[in-house]
């Protein structure tokens, strides 16, 4: 009897091997799960800052920050660690595109507390307080001017 | 095998149509360090509702970020379109939960990984450029032409107005810059 219920339970713990990856599914496999985090950083254009097509931080970089943000492209915290945190949402607002908050706080030095979901390379933070914001400190024009296009 | 003229000039004609060059939507390099032309199929989400299961109608409506979710688990970040300091929502909207083939640029640098979406075609549909910021910013502007909307967006002239351009009041430039 022993030696059957044996059998069975190898059996059944053969069948979940082989199924469970068909029934999950890579996708579910991939699933993120969030870790509280405090970041400081400055406030930055995703694209500009990722792809390095132009220098792409503080006073020098702040107008055309505010044109990607109005276009939709994402926004993210250049946190004091290095790491760029592309924002999902900030607080209670619904929208983190585009809106006057996300225009307003463009090359800003915040401090915001918030949940880190990290999936296939990418740091995405759904911001649940800004704890402090500085406004723009980082005084880059003098070196880098306007940037792209000058005036 | 006889070669006719009539083969000939069918050949020529295959030539003249485009049968031996890369399709009108191919993707184009753009020049950036650690690019890489890249088409997929891929479900469009929204990310946060991918993340975090707090999934609005319509993928948020045009209110949220959207990702391109491949069939391997990979959820890809489109941070562009073809529009000038453009993103890909607008174009990416109206396939939300859907499948799509995704043609652009795969993007990886030291920093993270992004993908600008040149071309996007529906599962059956047709290519189209991903150009939808752009159009929707005309209509929503009286017509007026999108190649150098940011100049002119009303929002991005009261922020400046209000900010300046370096986001601190009251700090102008020089006049020579």
């Amino acid at each position: 009897m022993r030696t059957r219920l044996a059998s069975l339970a190898l059996g059944f713990g053969l069948a979940i091997t082989i199924l469970a990856p068909l029934g999950t599914g890579p996708a579910a496999a991939a699933k993120a799960t969030a870790k509280r985090v405090q970041v400081s950083g400055e406030v930055i254009d995703t694209w500009c800052y990722v792809t390095e097509i132009m220098y792409a931080q503080g006073t020098a970089h702040h107008q055309c920050a505010v044109w990607c943000a109005v276009g939709g492209i994402p926004v993210s915290v250049l946190g004091t660690d290095g790491k760029v945190y592309v924002v999902l949402k900030i607080e209670d607002e619904e929208s983190a595109v585009a809106t006057p908050r996300i225009l307003k706080v463009q090359s800003h030095d915040v401090t915001v507390d918030g949940d880190l979901y990290v999936r296939d390379g990418v740091n995405y933070l759904i911001v649940t307080q800004v704890a402090d914001d500085k406004g723009v400190v980082n005084m880059t024009h003098e070196e880098y001017g306007i940037q792209p296009f000058g005036k | 095998m006889k070669i006719t003229t009539t083969m000939i000039a069918g050949l020529a004609l295959l030539a003249l149509t485009g049968f031996t060059t890369p399709p009108a939507q191919a993707a184009e390099e753009w020049g950036i360090d650690g690019e890489k032309i890249s088409r997929f199929d891929a479900k469009v989400v929204d990310i946060a509702c991918e993340l975090t299961g707090d999934c609005p109608a319509n993928c948020g409506g045009g209110k949220r970020h959207l990702g391109l979710l491949r069939d391997d688990g990979t959820l890809v970040l489109p941070a562009k379109n073809q529009d000038i300091f453009a993103g890909a929502l607008a174009d990416l909207l109206p396939n939300c939960g859907k499948k799509i083939t995704a043609d652009g640029l795969m993007i990886t640098t030291k920093h993270m990984p992004l993908f600008a979406l040149q071309f996007s075609r529906p599962e059956g549909g047709e290519w189209r450029r991903s150009n939808a910021f752009g159009k929707q910013w005309s209509k929503a502007n009286g017509g007026q032409e999108s190649g150098q909307w940011f100049k002119s967006d009303p929002r991005i002239l009261s922020a400046i107005k209000e900010d300046g351009v370096y986001g601190i009041p009251g700090l102008k430039p020089p006049k020579d810059e």
